[in-house]
Parts: structure tokens; C-alpha cells; sequence
């Protein structure tokens, strides 16, 4: 037998976000998934930890809000708990100290930075509670990534399957084809098709993204539709662009400011009592 | 990234799979299983598997690369599975679905105990992870063990069936099928050695088993015979992957660290220091299962690393600039002085009277000292020794044995040492490891 395949959200996980059923809106919650990737990627770049790493943890960034809802567990704390523990996946494992030392920053950073103007960050002291604090819920989040998930923790990024695609399609030759691809690729890591598609699918839509946008042709009309070489269905294909996509609408000022005073559980039960209506 | 202009976001409207899982069975399967194939032409079926071979090691032939769809699917590459044969996310269950039986053994690095599932009642393993005190989260060392298991899925692996929780976050067990012997236990209360054909079953089967990890990308690091399970039906399932860990990563791997494999199954690059090691690590464990299955006892039982060196050098010759041309860049060959030269295999031949030349010639194959001329798990399963008489005897026919693990408590057999420290082995990974 061949090595087990990754999860995958099943139609009653995609039907039921338990933030949803919690009565946080789809569209707060996939702001705050989204914010929360950020924050994992930003954290990953001031540790200056491997890309692998930081795609991993975004994953299971994103599994983990199928079988959770984000009124239990804040996205900061999941965040963290989730780059700690794909550190260790992919055997580049993080310092507890420094990891929760830039978690602090940014947290402190999205809470309190105005609009603009400068932010100064006060660091804590490592005896002082703020730190233990972080350290406990550190400790919990990556238990609870385990648990939540079965302790199936398999994840397979996209971007070998990106080169192979690309080599058939012959498009190597295309850097620009092939960077803008990868860059979308890396975008998706914001949303959570990677825990809704085989990743076939999703490097398909990072392809077809990117030679639309820099008018490649390649050939679409039945029967001969490059994205079948790959197995994807068109409507899947579709359907990631369309996560994609919305990442990069324009949004209000507002939207930008609810999503970062949100990142605690406290805060998105404090947000429910003032606009829940359940 | 800019916005593209001629894309709109496109409607979230239910795609294909979804509807498929909707009245997912599998008629609806089968009925499109016996639809004519869709525009599927021959070269597209070749192209979608050559496409995808990054999501496996590239070795899509050979007796391993059987298609994960069991019978086959006309519209789907096996790189591409139907998207409704993926798992979905699914919180580990408490362990109080299961009844705790008897303890099996305590190891250096978690308790096992024989359980029954409440609801089939099946009997299992439950093996709990140590977890107390640790300073660093979840250990990575329990990370890579129930990863491995899960990732090395295979007849001669011994199956993990799920990871159960406790009350307390301390409480991890993995569930495991549960096997009634291990070949350590077994090879010491038999009276008899095991026969030639039954030695060639049980090394084909580990053979098979170390060859799968190893295309995973997974090293074991711990290959021993009481790290060998045996059913009652003679297939051996290789257990305990508490110190395996993935290898050869373009990218991700940091330095392996020496501790590795309980020392009297330990290669001697490691004992000689080398910081990058591969496969063959496993391989040369293999070798000294085979030469215990022979002999009916362990081939080096060393004390002490030195002493394992030069029981080494004595039974194989010490190594030569041909037999092993790094040798001397080792950290640790300066500090040995070489044995003089004697007849080639002389020792070997004398240790193993009754093993026909083809036996002799694999086991001095899987005993190489040049881990780059070892040979390979793969390569060792077409050996000679596997197709002359007397021939592999089926496992049906192995007989079988009380398990001392369901009862009676296991007698202690030799006391071979413990996986090296686990502990020292945790804190250098975890500690000196990093970037
Ligand atoms: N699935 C199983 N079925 C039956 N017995 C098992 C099973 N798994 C483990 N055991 C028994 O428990 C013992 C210890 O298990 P394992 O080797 O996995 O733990 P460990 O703590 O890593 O051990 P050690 O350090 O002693 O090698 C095994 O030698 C075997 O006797
Ligand atoms: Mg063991």
C-alpha cells in the first residue's frame, strides 16, 4: 500500500465551520483565516524560518478552524501553536522563547499601531507573566493542533508538483509564467483551499491565473483542456481562482481594523455579545 | 499581486466532488466507473503520471508503486485520486474507547499495554507516549514516530490504528494492531533455530518493509529483533519508530545526530563518527538480524562501542582503501589502529559453517563496510539466496507459539542494552539542532 493520502475537508466540515455555527459571519472568518496566515508568515520571516516551515504551519492553520471555532481558540495563540509545531515537522524546530518573543510583537504591533505613525513595541521580560502567559497558551495550541486534527499532520505543498506541471505545459522557458504561478501559490496559503483541494487542483488555478494574466494561450476548448492532463476538474479549478481572488478586492478601513482587534478568543467573544445576535 | 482583469470571482457554487460526496457511494462510483472514459486518450494517462511525480519519491515502478486506487478508476492518474478517497479532519478519539487489558512492556520511551476497542473489540495496542515535563511542547521524537507509522503504511509495518487521547494533555497513545510476539522473545524460547526457508520468509518480509520506508523518505534508525513483531500467521511487522526521522529533504533537515540505533546493530560509520548517514544505516541492522536468525543469538554483543569495532574488524577484516575509500576521513579513524590484514571472508565462512555461498555472499553484501556500496533493501530482495532451494516457506506454515505478550509475563531474554538514551538523544536533537 502507498502512503496514506492527506485530509481534506469533507462537504459537511465545509457546510459547518464551527465559527459559523458559533454565529461568527463567513466573511469575518475567512478575514481573521487570512489575517492569521499573515501573521504566520510574518512571524516565519523575523525567525527567518524555512518557507516549508511556514507553508506547513499555514496549512494546518487552516485545517484547524474545520474542527474549531475560532470563539475557543484565538488566532494568534493557533497561529503560533501551528508554526511551532510544522517547525518540528519539517526538522527546523523553533526556539519556544523566540518564537513567542515575535509573536508578541506582532500582536502588540496589530493591536496597538495607529493607522499610521510610528509603533513602538515594549518587550517583555522573560520572568514576567505577559511571557508565561504566551508560553502556557503556546504549549496548549500546539497540543490542540494535534488533537483537533487526529494527529494526521501529513501535508504536501505544491510547489514540486508546480515545476512538473509547468515542464509539461512547457512553459519553463517562462519565468515570468512560472514566478507568477508560485506567487499565487503562496497567496492561496491565505486561504483554505489547501484544506479543500488536492493540490492538482490548486497548482492548476495558480497556472491558469497566471498565463491569463500574461496572455499565454494554452489550449482550453474540449477535448483538449490542459487542466485535464492533471486530473482537475474545471469547476474546482474555478473555484480556487475565486479564493484567490477575493484576497485581493479592496477593503474598507473598518474591515482591515475589526480583523486586528480580534485575535483572541476574548476578543471574538467580546465582538459576538456586542453584534451577536444568538 | 495585482488584480487580473479579466477574471471575476467566480460564483462559490458547488463543484463536482461536492456533489459526488453528496450521495457519496458507491454505485454512483461504479457508475461512472462504467461510463465510456471521458476524452481520455493513452498519452494523457501517461502524461498525468509522469506529471505528479513530485508528490512521491520518483520510483513510479517496481513491486511498490501499486495505484491507491484499488481497481482501476478510467478518469484518474494515481497521483490524482478522486477527490472523495481523501480523509477528512478528525479529532483523535479519548481512550476510553478502549479497555485496558494487561501491560505489555515498559520501554525506555513509553508504556505498552494490550486493549480491547469497546466497540469491535478487537485487541489492541496502546502504546503511551511519554510526554511529562517536556520543555519543548510535543517531543519531536513522538512527532516523527507517529508520522512515520503513518506514513510507512505496509504489510510488514505494524499497523497504527489511530492516536487516542487521555484527560490530560500529558496523555497521548498510539493504537496500534496488536501483535503476539516479538521475534527477540521468539528466536530465545524456541528450541529449534528457524529453518533456512523460514529465515528467507521473515527476511523478505523485513526486507519489503525497510525498502517501503525507505522510499518514504523514512530512515527507522532502530532495526533490532525485539523491535520485530511476529503474528501467529508468520509475518513480521517492524515496530517502534521512536527514532526514525525523514532523510534526504532537498530542503529542511538539519544535521542527523550520531545516537542513533541500539549499539549492537549500529553501522560502523556511525560508530566512527559520520554526521551524514543514509540508508544503508538500516540496511547494516538488517545484515545483523540475519546473521541473529542464523545463529540463533545477537551477532556483535559488544559492551562498549570499541569493543563492537574491533568484533567487527574481526569478524569482516578491518576495512581497506577499496572496501571503504572514506574510511580515513572519519572523526574517529585516526583514533583506531587497524587489526593486520587476514584471508578475505575467512572469519565470516567460519562463523556461518552451514549457509550456502549465496546466504554468505548477501550477508556479507548487507555487512559492507562502504555504506555506498551496501546494498540496498531493494536490490537485496532479488538476491540469489531468495530463489535457490530450499525456497521461502509461506507463512502459513510457520507454527505457531504461545505470545508471551497477551499473558505471562515476558521473560527477560539477553539483555540487550536500550535504544541509545532517548533522552540525551531528544535534548541533542532538540537543543543543539537548531538553525
Ligand atoms: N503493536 C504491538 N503489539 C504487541 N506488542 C507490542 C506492540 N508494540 C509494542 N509492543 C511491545 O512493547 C515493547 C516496546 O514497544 P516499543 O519498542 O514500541 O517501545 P519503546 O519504548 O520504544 O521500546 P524500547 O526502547 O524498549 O525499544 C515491544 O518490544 C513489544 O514487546
Ligand atoms: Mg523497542
Amino acid at each position: 500500500m502507498s502512503r496514506a493520502l492527506y485530509p481534506l475537508a469533507s462537504l459537511e466540515q465545509v457546510e459547518k465551520s464551527p465559527s459559523r455555527e458559533d454565529g461568527i459571519p463567513a466573511d469575518l472568518e475567512e478575514d481573521l483565516r487570512a489575517y492569521g496566515c499573515k501573521l504566520i508568515h510574518q512571524a516565519g520571516i523575523l525567525l527567518k524560518q524555512k518557507q516549508v516551515a511556514v507553508a506547513t504551519a499555514q496549512i494546518l492553520f487552516q485545517r484547524f478552524w474545520f474542527v474549531t471555532s475560532m470563539k475557543q481558540f484565538g488566532i494568534g495563540d493557533v497561529g503560533m501553536g501551528a508554526l511551532y509545531l510544522a517547525s518540528k515537522l519539517e526538522e527546523c524546530p523553533l526556539r519556544m522563547r523566540d518564537l513567542i518573543n515575535v509573536y508578541d510583537l506582532l500582536l502588540q504591533r496589530a493591536a496597538h499601531a495607529p493607522p499610521s505613525g510610528d509603533f513602538r513595541y515594549a518587550p517583555m521580560s522573560y520572568f514576567g507573566n505577559a511571557f508565561y502567559d504566551l508560553k502556557d497558551a503556546l504549549v496548549v495550541a500546539e497540543m490542540q493542533v494535534l488533537k483537533r486534527l487526529g494527529f494526521d499532520v501529513h501535508v504536501v505543498l505544491p510547489y514540486g508538483t508546480l515545476v512538473n506541471y509547468m515542464r509539461l505545459l512547457d512553459l519553463t522557458g517562462r519565468e515570468d509564467a512560472v514566478s507568477r504561478a508560485w506567487g499565487y501559490l503562496n497567496d492561496a496559503l491565505q486561504t483554505p483551499v489547501y484544506a479543500l483541494y488536492p493540490v492538482p487542483t490548486i497548482v492548476s488555478a495558480a497556472i491558469l491565473l497566471a498565463t491569463r494574466h500574461l496572455h499565454i494561450a494554452l489550449p482550453s476548448t474540449p477535448p483538449n483542456c490542459w487542466w485535464e492532463l492533471f486530473d482537475a476538474e474545471w469547476d474546482d479549478v474555478w473555484s480556487v481562482c475565486g479564493y484567490v481572488m477575493r484576497l485581493y478586492r479592496t477593503r474598507s478601513a473598518e474591515d482591515e481594523e475589526r480583523v486586528k482587534g480580534m485575535l483572541t478568543k476574548k476578543d471574538v467573544r467580546r465582538w459576538l455579545e456586542e453584534h451577536g445576535d444568538r | 499581486m495585482s488584480h487580473l482583469a479579466e477574471s471575476s470571482t467566480p460564483s462559490r457554487k458547488r463543484s463536482r466532488w461536492e456533489q459526488t460526496l453528496d450521495d457519496a457511494d458507491e454505485q454512483l462510483l461504479q457508475a461512472r466507473e462504467s461510463l465510456p472514459p471521458k476524452r481520455r486518450s493513452k498519452s494523457k494517462t501517461q502524461a498525468s503520471r509522469l506529471a505528479d511525480s513530485s508528490h512521491t519519491p520518483p520510483l513510479p515502478t517496481g513491486p511498490l508503486a501499486k495505484p491507491l486506487v484499488p481497481s482501476a478508476r478510467p478518469r484518474h492518474s494515481i497521483y490524482a485520486p478522486p477527490r472523495i478517497l481523501y480523509p477528512s479532519f478528525r479529532p483523535a478519539r479519548s481512550v476510553y474507547n478502549y479497555e485496558r487489558l494487561n501491560q505489555i512492556e515498559e520501554g525506555s520511551y513509553g508504556v505498552v499495554f494490550r486493549a480491547r476497542d469497546k466497540q469491535t473489540g478487537d485487541i489492541v495496542a496502546l502504546k503511551k507516549l511519554k510526554l511529562d515535563e517536556e520543555k519543548h511542547g510535543f517531543p519531536i521524537t513522538a512527532l516523527r514516530e507517529v508520522n512515520a507509522l503513518m506514513a510507512c503504511r505496509h504489510e510488514n509495518v505494524v499497523n497504527i490504528r489511530e492516536v487516542v487521547v487521555g484527560d490530560t494533555l500529558t496523555q497521548v497513545f498510539v493504537v496500534m494492531d496488536f501483535i503476539e510476539h516479538d521475534l527477540k522473545t521468539l528466536i530465545t524460547l524456541m528450541p529449534a533455530p528457524f529453518l533456512q526457508s523460514e529465515i528467507k520468509t521473515l527476511m523478505l518480509q523485513l526486507l519489503s518493509a525497510v525498502s517501503h520506508c525507505h522510499y518514504h523518505w523514512i530512515l527507522h534508525r532502530d532495526l533490532k529483533t525485539s523491535n520485530l513483531l511476529m503474528n501467529n500467521r508468520g509475518t513480521i511487522k517492524v515496530a517502534d519508530f521512536g527514532l526514525a526521522r525523514r532523510y534526504g529533504d532537498p530542503v529542511g533537515v538539519g544535521g542527523l545526530t550520531q545516537l542513533v540505533v541500539t549499539l549492537w546493530y549500529r553501522a560502523p560509520e556511525i560508530l566512527l563518527g559520520a554526521t551524514t548517514y543514509s540508508t544503508a544505516i538500516d540496511i547494516w541492522s538488517v545484515g545483523c538480524i540475519f546473521a541473529e536468525l542464523l545463529l540463533k543469538e545477537p551477532l556483535f554483543q559488544a559492551k562498549s562501542e570499541l569493543e563492537l569495532i574491533s568484533m567487527i574488524f574481526k569478524l569482516l577484516g578491518p576495512p581497506t582503501s577499496s572496501s571503504w575509500p572514506d574510511y580515513t576521513t572519519l572523526p574517529l579513524a585516526k583514533s583506531i589502529t587497524l587489526p593486520p590484514q587476514q584471508p578475505h571472508g575467512a572469519a565470516l565462512r567460519q562463523r556461518f559453517p552451514y549457509l550456502t555461498n549465496a546466504g554468505l555472499d548477501l550477508l556479507s553484501k548487507m555487512l559492507t563496510y562502504d555504506p555506498e556500496q551496501r546494498i540496498t533493501a531493494e536490490e537485496a530482495m532479488q538476491h540469489p539466496y531468495f530463489k535457490e532451494s530450499p525456497l521461502p516457506k509461506h507463512p502459513d506454515l510457520f507454527g505457531s507459539f504461545p505470545s508471551a505478550a497477551a499473558g505471562e509475563k515476558r521473560r527477560k531474554p539477553f539483555d540487550s542494552p536500550s535504544a541509545p538514551q532517548r533522552l540525551a538523544d531528544y535534548k541533542l536533537i532538540t537543543e543543539f539542532d537548531l538553525p
